[in-house]
């Protein structure tokens, strides 16, 4: 009997629980999205992002050729 | 060199930028407490995936080297620890600054925490140990040895022990792991591609190291 | 001459020679209790989670300086002449082995000192007792290694430490978490997870041992 009841108190408070945290709205950036400003961060850390790997580039460029003069 | 050997390289590009498009716009789960910063998951955990990659080719690289005594192998080995060494430095810094934010603390006492600083402190005793090291040879072969003993130690420390201590990063003791809250797979189709994005980027610094260094040695050798 | 005999004439030599300076011995007894007077100086009572931290601590400085010595106190020629004499895997297991009965030896020693000035707070002797002995071969597996680098790199005992603490941490965070256990008096059951991680990493350390030491000994 004893069993019985803490199993049904477990269930009943699991359900609280999930209910709490479905109803507890967790604050996202939605208006952020939303207003289409984010894209803004994005071009940003995009542009950083592609030129590095430019710089990247040049530099694996630069040794291919050193390499190249050493083997000549 | 042709566009060939360029490939890979691209695609690591290719890969970063999905990363922060998806990164950014995907849909992610509402959690309390992590808010929108459930999406640090797409830019810090690929750093240590980085880093233990790097760390994987210098064994493996100190394991050819001890077989087959050829330097180019040396260098790869260390070259990986140098970059490995400093993708450590983002994973713990972006770790510190994610977990100020949401545990309230730069550095809360977490098992992964400690486990990766102490690795750290292994991989700079590793550098420390090549630098008292003047002849060549001798250097390359025991940083080797040093390297091969304490990788498995690494392993037992950021792998073994965080999963059997009480730890705030999901996964370990008792904490679920983060692919509960991630019901349909859509973080994941995010954080695997940038995961690969990034090692495929560590591992191009590697080589740019390496070939620069390759480079000195036989400047090195020539004018002896 | 077969492995085993050659590990143990080995051992025999080192237990001899030590038996003769009694250098390690001596300097082994003097830290140990040294320390842990001036610990009781400064702490005079301590509560049970620093008396076992201290304790550890202790031990790991002391295990340094024992085992630092076990390359360094052979000459160059010496080191020669066992190369002609012995395989590199018998030098490895007889320095581990030896060193091994040098760490039983050294926590012995400290914990009696240690138990004698102290106290001991301790539920259950009996896990507390065989952390401490798990605790002495491991730190013996591993510093041996490290201490065999270190030779190699100058015989610097900055360096030994440097190269050691990162390896020897993990350890020690698992033998202090073990031995909380049997201080608190816990089910041995609740460390099974501790004591089976600690002798995999033995497993590890001794059979990677004897697979690098070869590299290592050839010069």
């Amino acid at each position: 009997m004893k069993k019985i009841i803490l199993s049904f108190l477990l269930v009943i408070n699991g359900l609280i629980c999930s209910f709490a945290q479905t109803n507890a709205e967790v604050e996202m950036a939605t208006d952020f999205r939303s207003s289409g400003k984010i894209y803004v961060v994005i071009l940003v850390l995009a542009i950083i992002l592609i030129g590095l790997a430019i710089y990247l580039f040049t530099i694996d460029r630069k040794i291919t050729r050193l390499e190249k003069s050493r083997k000549a | 060199m042709t566009m060939k050997h360029y490939w890979w390289k691209i695609l690591a590009l290719l890969l970063l930028l999905y990363g922060i498009i998806a990164g950014l716009l995907g849909p992610v789960p509402a959690l309390p407490i992590v808010h929108e910063t459930i999406r640090n998951v797409y830019f810090h955990v690929p750093m240590w995936f980085t880093m233990f990659t790097l760390y994987l080719i210098s064994v493996i690289y100190s394991i050819k080297y001890l077989s087959s005594n050829n330097p180019h192998h040396d260098l790869v080995a260390v070259e990986s620890v140098n970059v490995g060494v400093i993708f450590c430095t983002f994973g713990l810094l972006t770790g510190m600054a994610w977990a100020n934010f949401t545990w309230g603390a730069p550095w809360p006492n977490d098992p992964k925490l400690n486990g990766s600083a102490i690795a750290t402190l292994m991989y700079l005793a590793y550098l420390v140990l090549r630098n008292a090291l003047e002849e060549e040879q001798k250097r390359a072969k025991i940083s080797a040895i040093y390297n091969v003993f304490a990788f498995p130690i690494m392993i037992v420390l950021m792998y073994i022990l965080p999963k059997t201590t009480d730890s705030l990063h999901p996964g370990a003791g008792g904490n679920s792991g983060f692919g509960q809250f991630d019901l349909d797979g859509s973080m994941k189709a995010v954080l695997y591609p940038t995961a690969i994005g990034w090692i495929l980027t560590g591992i191009w610094l590697m080589t740019l190291r390496f070939r620069i260094r390759k480079l000195e040695y036989q400047n090195h050798t020539v004018s002896e | 001459m077969s492995l085993l005999k050659e590990v143990g004439s080995l051992i025999q030599k080192d237990i001899i020679l030590e038996w003769r300076s009694k250098y390690a011995l001596n300097g082994i007894l003097l830290y140990v209790v040294s320390t842990v007077f001036v610990c009781y100086q400064a702490f005079k009572s301590v509560d049970p989670t620093t008396w076992n931290v201290l304790f550890w601590i202790i031990m790991l400085f002391a295990s340094v300086n024992a085992i630092n010595k076990s390359f360094v106190q052979e000459s160059q020629h010496r080191q020669l002449y066992y190369y002609t004499i012995a395989g590199p895997k018998a030098i490895i297991l007889s320095k581990i082995g030896y060193n091994v009965l040098i760490m039983l030896l050294l926590s012995a020693i400290a914990f009696t000192a240690y138990a004698v000035i102290f106290g001991t707070p301790v539920g259950d002797l009996t896990l507390y007792l065989l952390a401490v002995v798990l605790g002495a071969v491991s730190f013996a597996a591993v510093f041996t290694m490290v201490s065999g680098i270190a030779a190699k790199a100058g015989n610097n005992s900055t360096l030994m430490a440097v190269l050691s603490f990162p390896i020897i941490i993990p350890l020690l965070i698992i033998l202090i978490r073990l031995s909380k256990n049997a201080m608190l008096g816990l089910d041995w059951s609740v460390s099974y997870p501790e004591l089976l991680v600690l002798a995999a990493i033995n497993v590890i350390t001794v059979t990677i041992s004897l697979s690098l030491f070869p590299y290592l000994w050839r010069d």
